[in-house]
């Protein structure tokens, strides 16, 4: 237990996104999944929560609880669960979004370089048909895409930098969703009935802030994705 | 240790909906007034398993379709949805939205009606056909 750290991270997040128009967690937030573990450490626990306002006002909490397990000096696996809240003209939503399984394989330490590759999965919790009062929800509404999601990428670790490239592929779809924008009474948002995701990419550039007792870690980063397919 | 195996349990005691403006109880009704015209009708047959009753009919108002569930009962279902059907499965539909308490559904403009055969009740999420209403010209 002695090694188990706590490290609450701060976002200072500047995300500029043209993906999936939805509150799915998905590849925007795995970036830390994607960090090389600390190397003192074995065990590791994060909690974080991220505060947003999206389309139409809708305000959204979104907290996760991560855990990385140093299984070796080389090869780390990650796991996390999200949730969400979203807050709006059609009332308010929350429930679990989706569970991460991400393993890292990092790579030999060669002048102030570490390579690493990463392989993983999403499972939804839901499949993105959460109603309110019986009416059908903009994907905007639901706390995941209802997607089993395969990610392939690799991190570049220089200095106190981080570069992350990640794509999200997804394998099967078991989204139902039977959103129309003809029956809710408003045209803010696209009909989504039975949608269907397509892969997003992620690039990341993180640097990394440590106090001076090593305790907390301050994490800003900037991010930028894309649909691509 | 123990708080934060804690947290996970705190986020499903947040799990929740609760209505607004969009959601509200009978918002976005549609309804038919006596200046309807009855144009097609048929009564609801269940698919194994299932209890229904009730007729589906077809009005034409101020030439806006409407469908109307009258006498409708059916059993508890995940996500049922009303479907304007070209044949008894729902292979080639309009989805006229959720099954709710509302017993008038507006048929999208554009729609040629008279290319359509029955009315179905449908679980989208689960791809499990209710009931069927075979359509008669009135």
């Amino acid at each position: 237990m002695k090694k188990l750290f706590y490290i609450f991270l701060f976002f200072f997040v500047a995300e500029f996104v043209n993906a999936q128009g939805c509150s799915d967690a998905g590849i925007c937030s795995i970036g830390h999944s994607f960090d090389t573990a600390e190397k003192q450490t074995k065990n590791i626990i994060e909690v974080a929560t991220i505060f947003g306002k999206g389309e139409s006002d809708i305000s959204y909490w979104s907290p996760f609880v991560s855990y990385t397990r140093k299984i070796s000096e080389k090869f780390s696996l990650n796991t996390k669960v999200t949730f969400s809240s979203a807050d709006g003209d059609f009332g308010t939503r929350a429930t679990f979004g989706d569970a991460f399984l991400i393993g890292n394989y990092a790579f030999k330490e060669k002048n102030n370089k570490q390579w690493s590759a990463v392989f993983g999965w999403k499972f939804p919790f839901t499949s993105s048909n959460k109603k309110i009062n019986g009416y059908s929800l903009p994907l905007d509404y639901q706390a995941s895409l209802g997607t089993f999601d395969l990610f392939l990428g690799t991190n570049l670790k220089y200095k106190k930098w981080d570069f992350n490239a990640v794509v999200q592929i997804p394998v099967f779809n078991n989204n139902k969703n039977s959103y129309f924008k003809e029956f809710s009474g408003t045209s803010e948002f696209p009909s989504t009935n039975l949608f269907r995701r397509k892969s997003d990419a992620l690039v990341r550039a993180t640097y990394s802030i440590k106090t001076k007792n090593e305790k907390f870690t301050f994490k800003p980063h900037l991010s930028f994705g894309t649909r691509f397919l | 240790m123990k708080k934060l195996l804690i947290l996970p349990v705190l986020f499903l005691l947040f799990a929740c909906e609760e209505q607004g403006d969009l959601t509200k109880d009978g918002f976005n009704l549609a309804s038919l007034n006596q200046s309807a015209v009855l144009k097609y009708h048929g009564t609801f047959e269940p698919t194994s398993g299932i209890s229904v009753t009730g007729e589906a009919k077809i009005y034409l108002e101020n030439n806006q379709y409407k469908v109307e569930l009258d006498g409708f009962t059916i059993s508890d279902g995940p996500d049922l949805k009303v479907y304007l059907s070209k044949a008894p499965t729902p292979n080639d539909f309009v989805n006229l939205g959720n099954l709710t308490s509302a017993t008038v559904y507006n048929v999208p403009q554009g729609i040629d009606v008279s290319a359509y055969s029955h009315i179905l009740i449908h679980c989208q999420q689960y791809n499990h056909l209710f009931a069927i209403a075979q359509l008669i010209q009135n």
